[in-house]
């Protein structure tokens, strides 16, 4: 992924002394082999701190809204999944598209990084990461490796519906094919027909071990209210004690406000640090929207109309 | 949408119900309520999402 990397640079290099951009925010090299942090780069020197590979799973679309009212454009390097919320936000009129320079790279996937960090010798430095379609060689200074993309990727990566940004500017490297999974709700139809009891006993487990941290409101592209129904204290919509019937609730109101617009980006899944499931709520509401509207993934095509934001005579109609 | 989510998570079928009902639908109104009452009696108490869960 060298030449991605070299290309990554001299793109932003090129965007900052062209003066296209005032920023180009990407990925950096983190303390830790497995991990990158996001950088921020506002002069052409500093480019060099941008690198690209397997262990790039943030979703730096977040940012843009931070960004919306500052002078300047900004710059932002985005894989397939993190491009559908670029649309997202564009369509919600929550950026606007000439202050934005969207830097495509189409993924491979993403590797788990703590699965990654459990092999790799402590303190190893990185050199370089390829990927060889069934999986990722990563070689650092202290020998090389190789995790087989079946075992070792994020959840979502696996069954990926846009390896190639479906919005990009500039794209770096060679477009990906796109495959298709009729698995993709799998897990959510075997939790569908499980006996209420049995649902409502699996989510128990998983709501009671919720913190309220609100990480999975944080890092979401799409959560771009000024103030969030989880902080407003007048009127307190949900309350902040953390027990199962609120915690229940703090979920339920999560997923639903997210509902018609959530990328399935995964990150809110990624980011918990109790290992809560949320992407199975969100994957539930995607199904449904599938099924019941014929709506596709949020921001996976520009201007597609949100499901649950507008009304068609044609919709169905249980409540009638 | 809510209703699905809702029995995903545990709820029984038919514990959340909304209707649609006009200002001048008063006969459907009352059947609606009726029925709505009776499904929910047969339920029995909710368990779900109580303050005195904790
Ligand atoms: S990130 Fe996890 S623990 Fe934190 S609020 Fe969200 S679900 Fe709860
Ligand atoms: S709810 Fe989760 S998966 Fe959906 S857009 Fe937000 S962070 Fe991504």
């Amino acid at each position: 992924m060298m030449d991605v990397i070299q290309q990554l640079r001299e793109q932003a290099k090129k965007l900052l002394e062209e003066k296209k951009v005032t920023l180009v925010i990407g990925f950096g090299q983190g303390t830790e082999l497995a991990r990158t942090t996001p950088v921020f780069i506002d002069s052409p020197e500093g480019v060099s701190a941008l690198t690209w590979g397997p262990f790039c799973a943030n979703n730096l679309a977040k940012y843009l809204t931070d960004y919306k009212n500052a002078e300047g454009n900004v710059a932002v390097v985005v894989k397939g999944c993190d491009a559908r919320s670029v649309i997202r936000l564009l369509d919600d009129n929550q950026i606007s598209r000439d202050k934005v320079v969207v830097i495509g790279v189409p993924c491979p996937g993403q590797l788990e990084w703590q699965k990654v960090a459990a092999e790799v010798k402590p303190g190893a430095s990185l050199k370089e990461t390829a990927d060889n379609g069934e999986s990722f060689s990563v070689k650092t200074d202290a020998g090389d490796y190789s995790f087989n993309k079946k075992d070792y990727m994020l959840h979502r990566c696996l069954v990926c519906e846009n390896p190639n940004p479906v919005i990009s500017d500039i794209t770096i490297g060679k477009e990906l094919p796109v495959k298709t999974y009729e698995e993709r709700f799998a897990e959510v139809s075997e939790l569908e027909q499980k006996s209420t009891e049995d649902k409502s006993a699996y989510w128990d487990k998983q709501f009671s071990r919720c913190l309220r941290c609100y990480a999975c409101r944080n890092v979401c592209s799409v959560c771009t209210c000024q103030i969030c129904v989880f902080d407003q204290m007048l009127p307190m919509w949900v309350s902040k004690r953390t027990n199962l019937s609120e915690n229940t609730m703090f979920h339920i109101t999560r997923a639903f406000h997210v509902a018609g617009r959530c990328v399935d980006c995964g990150e809110c899944d990624r980011v918990c640090p109790m290992d809560i499931p949320l992407r199975k709520l969100n994957q539930k509401i995607h199904k449904d929207l599938g099924d019941l509207f014929d709506s596709p993934t949020p921001g996976s095509k520009p201007g597609i109309p949100s499901a649950l934001g507008e009304f068609s005579p044609g919709d169905p109609e249980e409540f009638m | 949408m809510l209703k699905r989510l809702l029995e995903y998570v545990g709820f029984e079928p038919g514990r959340f119900q909304a209707r649609w009902i006009s200002g001048s639908e008063g006969a459907k109104f009352t059947t609606t309520i009726k029925d709505m009452t009776e499904k929910i009696k047969s339920l029995g108490p909710n368990k779900k999402m109580r303050d005195d869960i904790v």
